[in-house]
């Protein structure tokens, strides 16, 4: 399964994860203080030209914020209506920033190097008895199986299509439980067989 | 898979991830729209599935799951959506009451099915759609009402009406997981509806 990763480069690939999270959570947090619309148009403003400058891969991408623009909207018609439309700009403009800077880190930082810093951070549960290096392990399992399960989905379907002229639909659902649930019980014979428990 | 069996062990594992993957999938099959045009996408479904098969803390930790795999950067959500920016919109309520909402989805059930031990027919199916009625609608949306109102400055009234629209084909979602539910327990009989 493709992450929404762009492997074409830009200056802020170069940029450690790490760092980008640091950002990302101290500009979300500034967002969340702000309420006057004018600080919050030079934000949104600012974050805009961050985008631009990035260039293609981020170019690529803007399709994921038409459900966040379309809240926008929604918002400042909705406060519009109320008499209060500054407080339904304000709002808007929040989320327009946060969503750019997020979508931001998402196209410029690898899975694994998000994952490793998660790693890292999570690391002082360990001495508490968590678990945690079976986060990965958690991951790999269920991107495997997400798309041998969307697989078995489409022969399910087909099979129905054929027998009686249209798709399954949610008819499906319930084989499609059954088969997961069957090949979980395998994967976890040979799991606990590798992993002892 | 026994009812007791450690949270941590392998097998635990292998149904949080599978039921995260079976999530992923709801999200690949296309969204099917309802009469007046609201869109109703598998996904919730699966939150409903996995708190009533997993049991409470094994259905969160596969919502849990999933959504880290989405805040890592996969578009995982229905229409493709994916990485951080989706949990800064108007919505992302509903994506942390998805955990919860399995949670509760789960210690209902688990109360449920104690109760009436042995349960079939009539009787699990009112109690698995009871649980998700519970879980996956008054958890789900609280979550949600009170993100949407934080985030676009509404207040929790108003949020609430504007969700409205989504309750119905929710609720067709709540009929489908028991119908979901009661075949497969039909189909693997040694499956426990009441683990931890």
């Amino acid at each position: 399964m493709r992450s929404l990763y762009s492997a074409q480069g830009s200056w802020l690939h170069k940029v450690p994860a790490w760092t980008k999270l640091a950002i990302l959570s101290v500009c979300g947090t500034l967002l969340v203080l702000i309420g006057r619309p004018l600080y919050l148009t030079i934000a949104c403003s600012a974050v805009l030209l961050v985008f631009v400058s990035v260039g293609p891969p981020a170019l690529r991408c803007v399709r994921m914020l038409g459900g966040m623009a379309i809240a926008g909207v929604l918002i400042v018609l909705f406060h519009w209506a109320m008499g209060t439309i500054w407080l339904g700009v304000a709002s808007a403009l929040r989320i327009g920033s946060a969503s750019m800077l997020a979508l931001l880190l998402t196209l410029s930082t690898r899975f694994e190097d998000l994952l490793a810093v998660l790693e890292t951070v999570m690391r002082p549960l360990q001495r508490l008895g968590v678990p945690t290096e079976r986060i990965a392990l958690g991951l790999g399992l269920m991107l495997r199986f997400a798309e041998n399960f969307y697989v078995q989905w489409q022969r399910l379907d087909d099979a129905y299509r054929v027998r009686a002229g249209h798709g399954g639909g949610l008819r499906l659902l319930a084989p499609l439980t059954i088969r997961t649930l069957q090949t979980a019980d395998r994967v976890a014979d040979a799991l606990a067989a590798r992993l002892g428990s | 898979m026994t009812a007791s069996a450690s949270i941590t062990s392998s097998r635990s594992l292998s149904y949080i991830a599978l039921f995260a993957a079976l999530m992923a999938v709801f999200g690949l099959i296309p969204k099917i729209d309802l009469p007046l045009g609201v869109p109703i996408t598998l996904q919730s479904l699966g939150v409903m599935l996995a708190g009533c098969m997993l049991g409470p803390r094994r259905g969160f930790l596969a919502v849990a799951l999933f959504l880290l795999a989405v805040a890592l950067g996969l578009p995982l959500l229905a229409g493709g959506r994916g990485g951080l920016s989706v949990f800064f919109g108007a919505t992302s309520g509903f994506l942390f009451g998805w955990m919860f909402g399995a949670l509760a989805c789960g210690f209902t059930m688990r109360l449920l099915m104690r109760r009436l031990a042995g349960a079939s027919g009539a009787g699990l199916l009112a109690a698995t759609f009871l649980s998700c009625v519970i879980g996956g609608i008054v958890v789900v949306y609280a979550f949600g009402i009170v993100g949407l109102a934080w985030v676009a400055s509404m207040s929790l009234s108003h949020a609430a009406l504007a969700m409205l629209v989504f309750i119905p084909g929710d609720l067709i979602k709540c009929g489908v997981c028991a119908l979901a539910v009661q075949t497969v327990v039909r189909g693997m009989p040694g499956w426990h509806l009441d683990r931890d």
